[in-house]
């Protein structure tokens, strides 16, 4: 193999596959990356035999070659390249001599042919999502995932498809957090056929983390395909496959109340300074926090108490509709869920103390609630 | 064959063409899901398996599948998982090829339970095997009967054949390599293989105990409790080594206590019987004895024969009369040790290419048999164990005194010295203190007498000589 590419190509190459890279002891060939030259391009794969990933970039192909490298050691380099425009790439003997400016080094390597084959679709894709609003989105259901491996299915994100958009549900049973994007089909009529029967399915939290990294500023759609338990996912030129959660995700739509009898709007840096204070005063394992809304001040009351430590008490002036509310909640899904409002004032919905509470973003004069995010939280009973 | 046998048959070839990692990798929970005009459907659990038993490994499983059905022309993967049976038509079928696999678990397949298989395909199939620690290599039909544990043996069948009904709980003890183990799993594979669906728990007291400990650390101590209170047949070996750990001993207790009042049958091993286990809760010391309880003694010439004759056998390796029975007079103690003198025979006549012959056997043995002789054990060793086995100082046991615990110490570790080194009576005299060599020809005359006779000489002998050649 022989081979010239430009930097700045090769950088993002490694960096977008790099991570999946897993500590692999059984199959030594997994902890490599593999470089090959396929239909004019250069093409780098890495796979951990859950996700994979890999993508072409444009180079000048003398000689037609593959072999696979260490991903550690090659992306240590590549992070460390002197400031050049390109990088040559040669094969010999099984060791990938690689060039960059100044710099030189010479990398041993394992055959290619030893290397994971990494499914292709089949089909065509199904539906595409508007990359920068996943971009925010992600990260905020991300939190909510549960780490718990008991429970498989919680693990992963929920994927509802459904005619006009996609609902991503994330939680651990304590929270939840639910985005609704829309989506724009690829093929309707397949699209159509294809949602009516399988509506909902589950992918490994790690999977949408690697597909995050991917999205850069300027991405304006993530292709995404689905076929027997795997998920494609094209993102510029980075194709990403996966597979997916087996197992049934919780009814949590169940869950969320369809009316709210109290709607609090609050400036979001106040409750979140409020409540990280507030948070200062519980027990640190068993912590919780109480909101009480009080209608005659017009304020929303955050305070704790820890026996051994002292307690606490802010004041925070509050627009209230509805009658007045207190409970009790935990004031690190309180902080984890103010943290994904964008917006600086937002609602929060309660009905009683034993009810699952809303926080939604608000915009306008009106404060109109944007409903396209939903972070909910269930309090403490006593 | 049913389709789970074809795999399992053609697994065990695929195994030794390819390495274990990739093995392992790639063919985990994989399974057969259909067989229809020679189109066979394998079942894998992931695109990364599928394009690769497609792509890499398709001749390899086309080749070994042929081995045993000449009829099959094509093979496709599709991906399924085991959790949820697949959804299309075949769904039925897989279930119950999964069940199939379990209740007839196949002891006539020689494949399902080939030793070295890696569990990643049996755990494909159920998480039986994997969980009762039960090793198929340990049957009655190769434990080897002498006259030094048919008692142990008989026992042990009994129980297997009339579960909670006979002795319950049974006790087994005996030294170190004497086929305790052997006996126990034993029991477990015949109650397995007479009917598969029966619950056994084979484990060491050591993990019994740790895995208690890590219970506790997770808080779920209940479910520990409960996963023990569903077993038809609970086997704990070596279970001298929950003396001194107070709460396990609490734990084991209640467990033991629950099985046993269900009539649950409860095997349990040890290096020796209930009442010699120090630091043993007197509850449970009762409850060990108020079963049955059987010792496995240490094999007589006879039976060490026969034992190298069937190991031999097992290696496709030929010994004459001659060398066996050197063999078998020289290594004595302990059976493991007689496997490892074959290993070493077996080896270096591969190695050498001789012919195994009296005068080759002993040359290879001089090593480790110097004429009776155990390489590294000197009298110090032997007044050493027991001092410490005794708690009596080695400043007493040498000199004058006549105090009957002390004299009785003083004449095994006599014995010991002509039985294990064949040192001389004077030589034995001298290093207590200058008495006659009468005084160590009556010592050794007195407990060769006794231990005949005497259960306890007998144990304390056994337990001293472990003991020696520990230290």
């Amino acid at each position: 193999m022989k081979v010239t590419c430009t930097q700045e190509n090769f950088k993002k190459a490694i960096y977008s596959t790099e991570r999946v890279v897993g500590k692999q002891l059984t199959l030594p060939i997994l902890e490599n990356i593999l470089i090959e030259t396929e239909g004019g391009m250069l093409k780098i794969s890495a796979t951990n035999l859950e996700i994979g990933v890999f993508l072409k970039i444009g180079a000048k192909i003398e000689e037609e070659g593959k072999i696979t490298v260490p991903a550690r050691l090659l992306s240590n380099f590549v992070n460390n390249f002197p400031t050049s425009s390109t990088v040559s790439l040669t094969v010999v003997d099984q060791t990938l001599h690689i060039e960059s400016g100044s710099s030189k080094a010479q990398i041993k390597g394992l055959m290619a042919h030893d290397f994971p084959i990494i499914p292709e679709m089949a089909g065509s894709f199904l539906l595409s999502l508007p990359a920068q609003e996943m971009k925010e989105a992600l990260p905020r259901l991300i939190s909510c995932v549960s780490l718990d491996s008991t429970r498989p299915e919680l693990t992963g994100i929920n994927m509802v498809l459904a005619k006009e958009e996609i609902r991503l549900a994330a939680t651990d049973s304590f929270r939840l957090a639910e985005a609704i994007v829309t989506l724009k089909k690829e093929d309707p009529a397949v699209y159509d056929l294809f949602f009516e029967k399988t509506s909902s399915i589950i992918v490994p939290q790690t999977t949408f983390s690697e597909v995050l990294r991917v999205i850069g500023t300027e991405t304006q759609d993530i292709k995404i395909g689905i076929e027997e338990s795997q998920i494609f996912f094209q993102i510029d030129n980075v194709r990403i496959v996966s597979r997916l959660i087996n197992g049934r995700y919780p009814e949590y739509r169940q869950i969320i109340p369809q009316q709210f009898a109290t709607k609090v709007v609050l400036e979001k840096n106040e409750v979140l300074r409020a409540v990280k204070i507030a948070g200062i005063f519980t027990n640190s394992k068993a912590g919780e926090i109480e909101f009480s809304v009080d209608l005659d001040q017009k304020v929303l009351k955050v305070q704790s108490k820890a026996e051994e430590v002292g307690e606490n008490q802010s004041i925070i002036s509050a627009d209230i509709q509805g009658p007045e509310q207190s409970a009790l909640f935990n004031p690190r899904y309180m902080v984890d869920g103010l943290q994904t409002i964008a917006t600086p004032r937002l609602a929060l919905l309660m009905n009683s103390n034993a009810s699952p509470a809303v926080l939604r973003m608000v915009q306008g004069e009106k404060n109109e609630e944007i409903s396209s995010f939903t972070y909910i939280i269930m309090p403490i009973k006593n | 064959m049913t389709n789970a046998e074809l795999w399992q048959a053609a697994l065990g070839e695929i195994e030794l063409s390819i390495s274990k990692a990739n093995f392992s990798t790639w063919f985990k929970n994989t399974t057969i899901l259909s067989k229809e005009n020679g189109k066979v459907v394998i079942g894998v659990p992931n695109g990364f398996a599928k394009e690769w038993l497609e792509n890499k490994y398709n001749t390899y499983i086309f080749r070994a599948l042929r081995n045993f059905q000449e009829d099959i022309k094509e093979i496709s993967c599709v991906i399924y998982n085991l959790d949820q049976p697949a959804t299309n038509s075949d769904g039925r079928k897989v279930d119950s090829i999964a069940h199939a696999s379990i209740g007839g678990k196949s002891i006539e397949n020689p494949y399902a339970y080939a030793p070295g298989q890696s569990m990643a395909t049996q755990a494909s199939y159920s998480q039986k095997p994997h969980e009762n620690n039960i090793n198929h290599r340990y049957t009655f039909e190769n434990f080897i009967i002498g006259e030094n544990n048919e008692l142990a043996r008989a026992a042990c069948y009994a129980v297997s054949q009339n579960l909670g009904k006979v002795y319950n709980p049974l006790f087994i003890y005996g030294g170190v390599g004497l086929g305790k183990t052997h006996l126990l799993q034993s029991i477990g594979n015949e109650v397995l293989e007479k009917d598969a669906s029966k619950k056994i728990k084979y484990i060491t007291s050591e993990r019994f105990a740790n895995e208690l400990i890590d219970s506790i650390r997770n808080q779920t101590v209940n479910d520990f409790k409960a996963a023990y209170a569903t077993i038809d047949l609970l086997i704990i070996d070596d279970v001298q080594f929950l003396a001194g750990k107070e709460k396990t001993q609490i734990e084991f207790f209640h467990i033991f206590n629950a099985l046993y009042q269900i009539n649950k049958q409860i095997v349990i091993s040890s290096d020796r019987p209930p009442k010699a286990i120090a630091t043993l809760e007197d509850r449970l010391r009762s409850r060990f004895e108020g079963g049955m309880i059987a010792d496995i003694g240490q094999p007589d010439l006879e039976t060490r024969m026969a034992i190298l004759k069937n190991k031999a056998a097992e290696k496709n390796f030929y010994l004459d009369e001659e060398a066996l029975r050197f063999i078998a007079e020289n290594v004595k103690n302990n059976i493991r040790e007689l496997e490892g003198a074959l290993n070493r025979i077996v080896a270096s006549c591969e190695f050498n290419n001789k012919l195994p012959t009296l005068k080759f056997v002993q040359q290879t043995l001089a090593e480790i048999i110097s004429a009776g002789k155990k390489k590294g054990v000197q009298t110090q060793h032997i007044i050493e164990a027991v001092s410490q086995y005794f708690n009596i100082p080695i400043k007493e046991l040498i000199e004058k005194g006549r105090k009957k615990e002390v004299s009785y110490a003083r004449q095994l570790a006599m014995y010991l010295m002509r039985k294990e080194l064949n040192a001389s009576y004077p030589g034995i005299g001298s290093q207590f203190g200058g008495r006659d060599h009468t005084t160590a020809m009556h010592a050794f005359e007195k407990v060769s007498k006794d231990i005949e006779a005497n259960e306890k000489i007998r144990e304390d002998v056994a337990m001293l000589r472990e003991k020696v050649y520990a230290l």
